[in-house]
């Protein structure tokens, strides 16, 4: 690919030392010389384009400083970015935010990608050691300078992104807990500059002898161009963007990617250009160095004009400023961990000694004092001439650490490892600047770099436990510079975030801090404090755990608290609450949106619907609202095919109508249909769940539980009860607990006294062959106890008799499995039975002995009372005989018939008259059986 | 020298490659080192095109380099180093390569045990001798830690945590006075370290809890952690290594198909995330499965192989070994043995075939045999 008129130009002799180098390295040198000679090609091009190319990389002290030279020196008119095109807008938003903050672009309605690949996000990091910043900052704060951004769109980024890419970024213990601040977006960078084969990156750090990519660069790289001029650091990025390029899987996805990237970028420049009629002279372009080595056919002001831009998805895309972190740039980009600090002490250190002036946003939350952007004017472009060869024939300049910075470092060091639990001391010190020295020495090196540092702290002070939550790593990482953490400013944030720090502020607390804040609210003597309680309520909704945490107080159905704590640190969670501002304008609004979605999503149940219902109660309070989406729940509950359900929909229909029958005059009309369909409902489906195997007898219960708990309502709203007899007749089923619950129903139907079910308990437990399965029928009676409270006597009967007959070998191994069914499925039943046991059994020893069950009581009750029936005789029978006139009007009032039973002698008058004739017997029975009388 | 040795010391079997490399070696040397701090290095790791050197040294400890870095640098510095790691992550092979690469002398060894004593790390008398001529410095018997001293060379003490807290304390004052006093002689009853001396100390990250180190000791020791290796790439290779020179010792010619290494390394690798993921004692492997604990499966199978088998190294042979060596506790290994092969093994052998359906046969067998 060399362009013909490059063999004449500055880089010839380069050209022709690197071929004599491959022909006397390599063999076959056919394919290394064209990779060297390419290599200089390429550097030979960018920097002959007539638009100025300048190549950054991401992270980059040294990029962003000969970027700040440049721009003084030149003062474009116009800066081409290579940053998604879309986000432009948001840059304005920087000067509100604290670096590093992320742009974002954010949907979540998608309209040509896969449904159910949503939410998609972009987030794009921005520091402030970085190249991008200065021309953000110098574009802004320069009256007439245009800032245009070329590269793809958000919604392309995912157009084109493999779909076995996605990233999972999750804060891991190297990274820290700051790490997932991105979430799970997709990151994008300006510069990305990395080797493309892992065996080249494996080599680089095996003979660099370093462990980590960002070390390399460090070393290798950013240090020996800290000062470098500018042509020197123009070419030695191309020559690198060129080398991984040329080194880089030919047939890669990546590459494409990158390549159509390119030509979008080079399109939107020539439009740009021939729409303003700016002077390419007067323009600047700033993209990775990969890309200012591209050669792909729309390179350059001369290149092809075929390109044409694909259209976006009609997917709606959100923008916003979400807080971002080096650990989280450094767990999205798979950097070394403390690498970005480290680029940012650095810059820190190259700007305090005036290594440049840097540019900065006016109004920059920071500690920094801004400074005043001013300086000379245009620099005429020179004539290119040749820097690699110095560059390249030079060992590299280590810098490092001078003397005193690393021995602040020690002693600085050893004082937060104190801090942190480490018995570390001024021998410590001592030994981790000798060991940094001497591992600096081993590699290679003049002074120590801030990596060796972080190893001979390690090796010294490090044992075999880590006392406190940080290592000695990580305290490295901290001290130099430490994980910044970026915010985004209150001006910056979508409106519902504005809106919540506004109706927060009763509170009275610095809720921009990102420590965790805590809020005490006495309701009763704060009446004003209350629409902030209630809005927490709500973000603890919406928000992610530890968002908003209650400490004390509560907030469900007809539940009010009078005192309230909580816990507070959206500091932390900005980015939580911003993106709820994607979805809305106030909270409340996305509430109801988040409700509406649950009840209309295709897994929609009833219980979810009734969930909702109630959600809408306790925080929106709105009838219309709550009116809708009952509605939707009786639409549900008559679609349903199974009442896996059913236990929950009890549960939660039961409180709904509790608490509107004391907070409404009347119920909504949602829930009288509710119960209407409901009961047609379970009825039909009765007698299926009765014999289906899937159907849990939990679910029996709840459906029994509905059916007769809200029996009245139901037939004072035109159900009938025939339909509920109908549909226990039609039931048969066979598994033992389901025969107890039909039982149960049948007796609170009337279909089943009660005698007769302790007759067939009673034969159950005598019949040997089914007694194992006794048990089963056990736990069918405690859930029919939901549905039939008045069944509960019984139930403690049933399980005392157990207990007294069932042979051992089937008790024992069972009552285990009666403890957890009971605290599992039937928690609220337990109180109720052991209040049951309590009344039936004694309280005392003494009782005990002499105790008689109330069962066998009645059994033998009737024994004793068993003679003929009360005969129409006795003084009661008399007086009514000697005056008849009072029932007989009775009588007569009720349209009784007949008359007065005739006073005819007794059945046995004749055993009487025997008796009277001869007495004599039976007063010898007398004397005998009452010797007394 | 080498051959009448069951196992000769890293300086006496890699004298070769230590006399070349202490003739080129052109590095400032600290104190009494034999050789610079990068030549060390070089010994442990290897040599690379790039070092230019004219002959190739191999690799003989494969971890990463940072942590071999760390080592010397602590030996070159006032403190003493204390390797710590999991059972057989090669600590102690380290530790010889360092001293015969620093001294020439890795066998100034003292080995912790619960009955180690004072005597043992400073000094103890010849009794008789005593009897006969009194207290001298000639009927003194020195340790293996004094003699390290005297001649200003590296000491090593194997298993630090496993000999009790006094004994260790007694290096205490060694490694910070660098000097042993002996009351019992009237003159010349100091012994002081010469340039050089340090020690190098093991420890057993599993024995943690049972002697631990003193505040005042572990601050005169440099903590370097060894990890066990993970990486397949570097254990297949100290795999080979090991066992090459294993089979030299036993002037064994045996073959170790790439496969069945494969297998080998696999069903470690699926045995240790099994470790990781279980939740109790039970559920988990006594074994540490290290990598010395391969190689010890390894040599066991070639072994077996060349005294009763064919001398061809077979899966069946190895899955015997694999098992043997990892059931150590009734039921509980062998049920856990008996889990990985039929869940892992079996739909292994089914689908990519190969050696799999034998090492399969010859695991069953095994564990039958044992259950």
């Amino acid at each position: 690919m060399s362009s013909p008129g490059a063999v004449e130009g500055p880089f010839a002799a380069l050209r022709e030392q690197l071929l004599d180098a491959a022909a006397a390295f390599a063999g076959a040198p056919a394919s290394l010389s064209e990779i060297l000679a390419g290599l200089v090609d390429d550097v030979d091009r960018a920097l002959r384009e007539q638009l100025e190319i300048f190549p950054v990389c991401h992270h980059s002290p040294a990029s962003a400083l000969a970027m700040a030279r440049r721009l003084r020196e030149k003062r474009p008119e116009v800066v081409y970015l290579e940053l998604c095109e879309d986000l432009r807008p948001l840059l304005d938003e920087l000067r509100n935010c604290r670096l590093p903050v992320a742009l974002q672009a954010f949907a979540t309605e998608l309209d040509g990608f896969p449904a159910g690949s949503g939410p998609l996000s972009v987030v794009a990091p921005i520091t402030e050691a970085s190249a991008e910043y200065q021309v953000i900052a110098y574009a802004l704060e320069t009256p007439g300078v245009e800032l245009v951004l070329v590269d793809r769109s958000a919604d392309h980024v995912f157009q084109w992104l493999d779909k076995d890419e996605q990233p999972v970024i999750q804060a891991d213990s190297e990274h820290g807990e700051d790490a997932a601040l991105h979430g799970d977006a997709v990151g994008i960078e300006i510069g990305d500059l990395r080797p493309r084969f892992a065996e080249l990156e494996a080599h680089l750090l095996h003979h660099g002898k370093v462990r980590h990519w960002s070390e390399w660069w460090d070393q290798y790289v950013e240090r020996p161009l800290l000062d470098a001029d500018h042509d020197t650091y123009r070419q030695v990025m191309v020559l690198i963007g060129s080398l991984f390029r040329r080194l880089a899987p030919e047939r890669g996805d990546r590459l494409a990617r990158d390549e159509e990237r390119e030509r979008h970028m080079w399109t939107r420049i020539r439009e740009h250009l021939s729409t303003s009629g700016a002077d390419p002279g007067r323009c600047m372009y700033v993209c990775g160095a990969f890309h200012a080595a591209s050669r792909v056919e729309e390179f350059g002001l001369a290149g092809s004009d075929t390109y044409a831009v694909t259209p976006r998805t009609g997917t709606r895309w959100l923008y916003g400023l979400i807080p971002s972190s080096h650990s989280a740039i450094e767990a999205q980009f798979g950097l070394a961990s403390g690498s970005v600090s480290i680029a940012a002490a650095t810059w820190a250190k190259a700007v305090s000694r005036g290594g440049a002036r840097p540019y900065r946003l006016e109004g920059q939350q920071s500690k920094a004092k801004p400074k005043k952007a001013a300086g000379p004017g245009l620099a005429a472009p020179g004539p290119v001439a040749d820097r690699l060869s110095g560059f390249l024939s030079k060992p590299p300049e280590l810098g490092g650490l001078d003397e005193d910075e690393l021995l602040g470092w020690c002693v600085d060091l050893v004082r937060l490892a104190r801090r942190n639990g480490y018995l570390s001391s001024t021998a410590d010190a001592i030994a981790v600047y000798e060991t940094s020295i001497l591992l600096a020495g081993m590699r290679d090196r003049a002074r120590p770099t801030p990596y060796d540092f972080q190893d001979a702290a390690v090796t010294c002070i490090e044992k075999d436990v880590v006392p406190g939550r940080r290592d000695v790593r990580h305290l490295c990482e901290i001290l130099l510079g430490g994980d910044r953490i970026g915010q985004v400013g209150y001006a910056s944030m979508p409106p519902l975030a504005r809106d919540v720090y506004d109706r927060l502020e009763p509170l009275g607390l610095d809720l921009h801090k990102r420590t965790v804040q805590r809020a005490l609210m006495n309701l009763d003597a704060d009446p004003h404090l209350a629409p902030c309680s209630h809005l927490l309520w709500m973000l603890r909704y919406l928000l992610p755990d530890g968002a908003v945490r209650p400490i004390m107080g509560t907030r469900r159905l007809g539940e009010r608290s009078i005192q309230e704590s909580w816990d507070l640190s959206l500091g932390q969670h900005q980015r939580s609450l911003i993106e709820l501002g994607y979805e809305g304008v106030t909270v409340e609004q996305v509430l109801e949106r988040r409700l509406r979605r649950a009840v209309w999503h295709p897994r929609a149940t009833a219980a979810t619907a009734l969930e909702a219902v109630e959600d809408s109660i306790v925080f929106l309070g709105s009838r219309r609202f709550t009116d809708e989406l009952g509605a939707r729940a009786v639409e549900l509950l008559s679609a349903e095919r199974t009442v896996d359900d059913a236990p929950e929909v009890l549960r939660r229909m039961r409180r709904l109508l509790a608490h509107f029958r004391a907070a409404e005059p009347e119920l909504p009309a949602w829930c009288e249909a509710f119960v209407t369909t409901g009961y047609a409902h379970y009825c039909t489906l009765l007698p299926t769940a009765f014999v289906a195997e899937d159907t849990g007898v939990r679910q029996v219960g709840a459906m029994l539980g509905f059916l007769f708990s809200m029996e009245g309502l139901a037939l004072s709203l035109g159900c009938d009860r025939a339909q509920l007899e109908l549909a226990v007749q039609q039931s048969h089923p066979q598994a033992p607990a389901k025969v107890a619950l039909l039982w149960a129903a049948q007796s609170q139907l009337g279909l089943l006294p009660l005698a007769a079910l302790r007759e067939r308990c009673d034969e159950l437990l005598a019949n040997p062959l089914v007694v194992p399965s006794f048990p089963l029928y056990i736990s069918g009676f405690v859930q029919a106890l939901e549905s039939v409270p008045a069944l509960t006597p019984f139930v403690v009967e049933v399980i005392s008799k157990a207990f007294g007959r069932l042979p051992d070998a089937v008790l024992l191994p069972w009552l285990p499995k009666l403890i957890t069914t009971l605290r599992d499925q039937a928690r609220e039943l337990v109180p109720v039975l052991v209040r049951e046991a309590g009344r039936t059994f004694p309280a005392g020893l003494v009782e005990l002995d002499a105790w008689v069950p109330p069962w066998e009581r009645r059994a033998a009750a009737p024994a004793a009372a068993g003679g003929p029936g009360a005969a129409a005789s006795g003084p009661v029978a008399e007086l009514l005989r000697a005056h008849p006139d009072t029932c007989d009007a009775v009588a007569a009032l009720l349209g009784c018939a007949g008359g007065w039973q005739a006073d005819e002698p007794p059945a046995y008058a004749e055993a009487v008259a025997l008796l009277a004739r001869h007495p004599e017997t039976a007063l010898a029975v007398a004397a005998l059986v009452a010797p007394t009388g | 020298m080498t051959d009448e040795m069951l196992r000769a010391p890293a300086e006496v079997k890699y004298a070769d490659e230590l006399d070349w490399l202490e003739s080129v070696d052109d590095g400032p040397k600290p104190f009494s080192w034999r050789l610079s701090p990068r030549m060390v290095r070089l010994f442990v790791l290897g040599s690379e095109r790039s070092d230019g050197l004219d002959r190739e040294i191999k690799q003989k400890w494969f971890g990463d380099r940072s942590f071999v870095e760390r080592a010397i640098v602590t030996l070159a510095s006032d403190r003493g180093l204390l390797l710590i790691g999991d059972p057989g992550t090669g600590k102690s092979w380290l530790a010889e390569l360092l001293s015969a690469a620093i001294s020439r002398n890795s066998t100034l060894v003292v080995q912790g045990t619960a009955g180690t004593t004072e005597d043992h790390i400073k000094y103890s008398w010849n009794v008789s001798m005593v009897i006969a001529k009194g207290q001298s410095r000639e009927s003194m018997i020195p340790s293996p830690i004094m003699t390290a001293m005297e001649q200003g060379v590296i000491g090593r003490f194997e298993e630090l945590t496993r000999s009790t807290s006094d004994v260790q304390d007694a290096l205490i004052s060694i490694l910070s006075e660098k000097y042993v006093s002996i009351p019992e002689l009237d003159d010349d009853n100091v012994v002081f370290a010469k340039p050089g001396f340090s020690i190098i100390a093991t420890a057993n990250s599993r024995d943690r809890g049972v002697n631990d180190l003193s505040s005042a000791l572990k601050r005169r020791f440099n903590f370097v952690r060894i990890p066990v290796v993970t990486n397949k790439k570097s254990e297949a290779e100290i795999v080979r290594f090991r066992t090459t020179e294993l089979l030299r010792r036993h002037r064994i010619e045996l073959d170790v198909p790439p496969t069945l290494l494969d297998i080998l390394l696999q069903s470690f690798a699926d045995l240790r995330a099994a470790s990781e993921s279980a939740s109790s004692d039970d559920e988990r492997l006594e074994s540490a499965l290290s990598t010395a604990e391969q190689i010890g499966v390894l040599e066991d199978a070639i072994l077996h192989s060349h005294f009763f088998g064919d001398r061809t190294l077979r899966a069946q042979t190895l899955a015997g070994s694999l098992v043997g060596s990892l059931a150590r506790r009734s039921p509980e290994d062998l049920a856990i043995l008996n889990k990985y092969w039929h869940g892992v093994v079996e739909p292994r052998s089914k689908k990519d075939g190969g050696q799999w359906p034998d090492f399969l046969e010859g695991g069953r067998q095994a564990i039958a045999t044992l259950s």
